[in-house]
């Protein structure tokens, strides 16, 4: 036990130790010119524009920017995906009906539907939740659908047997059972609502990161292109960790014994 | 004139797409007795068990609880399913399962609590509320089914091969503790076992299905003292007897 | 259509009645605009499109772009998810390195690509690489670490070495879960290459679309719009195709995550 936790805590520390080894690298390749500045600026120029970028606010609003486009679809398309996952999943007969769209619509590139969007709402914030939601809402349809549909049926029995009434039991009983299917769903979407909300704003022009850092990269200032991509990157994180962090808490019967 | 009795087959008869699954099943049941079915595998035995909770309508015949036909799941029958790991709700702790059967009954939130907790040491989980019954053993897992059953204050106690998953010790442990949970209220029950020498051992009366379609085929009382016995019960000659001629029964009834 | 191998019939009325509504609806409506089109010169658009060459040259060049980033970024990512599965030390050492990159979304480093490659194949090869190698690193490194622990013990048993037992038992053992692996690797290189010429790289499918929009066709956008699906489509028809050929059922356990 006690050697695990040595080499537990020896193992963090090196990973963090690796970590700083490669930003050193990077710091000394860009001291070194070899890779012009232009292209490649050391993190200690990166992280100065970051604070730069913060202190006078742009960043703050550009981040704000994009975290309200990644949740507003995210938000619209886990709705739908609920209301619809739910009556999908509970009647066969429906399943039926919409799989073989589903099947179609689920392997579509997200972002083919930006044109179309485009040509509908414009360069607008309403295009790009139109979009992120088109792009998030089929894996979690799909992910909803197959946790609706696939209840444990003595639960079914358990509930008539204890003469628990319709909307009680999809209360009590359906929606829990569907609870880690949804969750799970909502969770691989956070990412591509991040990645979604990037093209929007880059091609619109919507404020928020995904523009910034376009902007940048055509003025050549890469010291704000890296701190706009560090930035994004904090964000891709921290999104999926909430969202599991959340997953694990709603989901606390599923950690605890075997 | 003999009192009407407390639970009653008749003539029930049960075609599910077109096959006959029970056919012409006659039997009365005495409030209080404890009576178990046995029979082949396929012999339609956990069927008839969902006849009598309400889950399922005969085709024909009657399945009577108190002289009024079941026609859907009543709240004073209970039923005690196989599979324990499916049948309890994995995300609601110990007393959260037992508390479902109570939120059905439209049991005030405030009464709960003391019942939940006067049920679990019933049941021998007294201190085990706050568990997940994924962090149970499969006993343990019986026994909160067993205590969300109670919870109901059944009249009728319906129980499917309840002990078949479990380990020949907790099986025997099991058994002792329904036999005088049971003694105690004196809920009526229907016991639905593959293992012949648990129907004697529990029972007050031993019905055995034929299959293909499911029948009756014998019905044998046991006249075994109570309260049983581990061992001395299981040496009984009466004991020996009775698991010779429902051995003989089932042989007879695969041939 | 269907897990029975039945046709569907009642799944084709509902894609049957949106495209009959929207044809009806257009004509009888009498609606001329420049953002919809009646499905019916969508495939007079897509048949064109055919035929003069146009959609498969696209379909040449995204699949080109796709499949190049999948080369060299999947088979990266699966070499290093060996042998971070093998060797745990190194698996270890790199955890907060990868943990830090892998969370980055693809899409920033497009400004990057487009400063140091330009237009072409160059930013589409590194950035579907970028997506390809985190995917196939991660999953190559699960099902590796998945293989059944009892084979490890024959291997230990027989007494082979580190070399052996990862080329012998764990490879072999865990081929259907990197198949798997590879399929969504795949799938993803596709998205993320149409995504990429629809942002800004002006070339294949990605482009024509987003072109055949400015210009004000919405028959010919309409069209690339089918035409996308039905590549993904077959992409993905194919691949799971082979994975059941290949691996029958044995692989599709892992796809419930």
């Amino acid at each position: 036990m006690k050697s695990v936790m040595v080499f537990t805590w020896a193992g963090r520390a090196a990973s963090f130790a690796v970590a700083a080894c490669v930003i050193w690298i990077w710091q000394m390749v860009a001291n070194s010119g070899a890779i012009s500045p232009l292209f490649l600026p050391g993190p200690d120029k990166a992280w100065a524009s970051l604070q730069r970028g913060f202190a006078s606010g742009v960043l703050l609003r550009q981040t704000f920017g994009t975290l309200q486009h990644m949740f507003f679809g995210w938000l619209v398309a886990s709705v739908l995906a609920i209301v619809l996952g739910s009556m999908i999943g509970m009647y066969p007969t429906a399943r039926r009906a919409v799989t073989p769209l589903l099947e179609f619509l689920r392997p579509l590139p997200a972002s083919a539907v930006i044109p179309l969007a485009i040509a509908f709402m414009g360069l607008s914030n309403g295009m790009a939740t139109f979009v992120i939601a088109f792009g998030t809402l089929w894996p979690m349809l799909l992910s909803t659908i197959h946790g609706f549909s696939s209840v444990e049926p003595r639960l079914y029995e358990v509930a008539r047997a204890l003469n628990i009434g319709r909307l009680e039991t999809i209360r009590k009983i359906v929606l829990p059972s569907a609870l880690p299917d949804i969750l799970a769903g909502m969770r691989i979407s956070v990412t591509s609502a991040l990645i979604l909300s990037v093209v929007c704003e880059m091609i619109a022009g919507l404020d928020g990161l995904g523009h910034y850092i376009m902007v940048s990269a055509r003025l050549y200032r890469s010291p704000d292109l890296f701190a706009g991509v560090m930035l994004l990157g904090a964000i891709g994180y921290l999104s999926s960790l909430v969202v599991t962090m959340a997953e694990n808490r709603l989901l606390r019967w599923r950690h605890r014994g075997h | 004139m003999t009192e009407a009795p407390k639970f009653a087959f008749a003539s029930a008869t049960l075609a599910l797409g077109g096959k006959t699954i029970l056919q012409n099943i006659t039997f009365d049941i005495a409030a209080g007795d404890f009576v178990c079915i046995i029979g082949a595998s396929g012999c339609g035995k956990t069927t008839a068990l969902r006849l009598a909770a309400g889950l399922y309508q005969p085709t024909t015949g009657e399945v009577r609880l108190d002289s009024h036909p079941m026609t859907a799941p009543r709240p004073d029958v209970a039923i005690v399913f196989q599979d324990y790991g499916k049948a309890l709700l994995p995300w609601r702790t110990a007393t959260g399962n037992i508390s479902l059967a109570m939120e059905a009954g439209g049991v005030p939130k405030a009464e709960r609590g003391d019942r939940i907790a006067e049920l679990l040491t019933l049941v021998g989980l007294s201190g085990q509320g706050e568990k997940y019954p994924g962090e149970m053993s499969g006993g343990m897992q019986q026994r909160l089914q067993i205590a969300r059953c109670l919870a109901q204050n059944p009249s009728v106690l319906l129980m499917d091969e309840p002990f078949g998953a479990l380990d020949a010790m907790t099986r025997q442990g099991l058994q002792d503790e329904v036999l005088e949970l049971v003694a105690r209220s004196g809920t009526t029950v229907i016991f639905v076992t593959h293992d012949l020498e648990e129907a004697i051992y529990l029972g007050d009366r031993v019905i055995g299905l034929l299959p293909h379609p499911g029948r009756v085929g014998i019905d044998v009382p046991v006249r075994l003292s109570r309260p049983r016995d581990q061992l001395t019960t299981r040496e009984d000659p009466e004991f020996l007897r009775l698991r010779r001629e429902l051995f003989d029964f089932i042989k007879g009834s695969e041939a | 259509m269907t897990a029975t191998g039945r046709l569907n019939w009642l799944g084709m009325i509902l894609p049957l009645a949106l495209v009959l509504g929207l044809e009806l609806w257009l004509r009888t409506a009498g609606i001329v605009t420049d953002i919809l089109a009646p499905p019916s010169q969508v495939i007079v658009a897509l048949i064109g499109g055919l035929l003069n060459g146009t959609i498969l040259a696209a379909t040449l060049k995204t699949l080109t772009g796709a499949f190049g980033g999948l080369l060299i970024g999947g088979s990266l990512g699966m070499l290093l998810g060996i042998v971070f599965a093998v060797v745990p030390v190194i698996d270890r050492a790199m955890e907060v390195t990868v943990e830090a990159l892998r969370p980055i979304p693809s899409v920033a480093l497009l400004p990057v690509a487009l400063m140091v490659f330009g237009f072409g194949y160059g930013m589409e090869f590194a950035i579907v690489g970028k997506s390809c190698f985190f995917l196939m690193l991660i999953l190559t490194r699960s099902a590796v670490r998945g293989v059944e622990p009892r084979l490890r013990e024959v291997a230990r048993a027989l007494r082979l070495s580190r070399a052996a037992t990862t080329w012998k038992i764990i490879l072999p053992a865990s081929l259907p879960r990197l198949f798997v692996a590879f399929r969504l690797a795949a799938s993803l290189s596709l998205v993320i290459s149409i995504t990429i010429e629809i942002a800004v790289n002006p070339q294949g499918l990605g482009y024509a679309i987003m072109t055949a929009q400015q210009a004000l066709r919405p028959d010919l956008m309409l069209a690339y719009f089918v035409w996308i699906g039905l590549v993904g489509l077959c992409l993905n028809a194919g691949l799971l195709l082979a994975q059941r050929t290949l691996f029958g059922r044995a692989a599709l356990t892992e796809e419930a995550r």
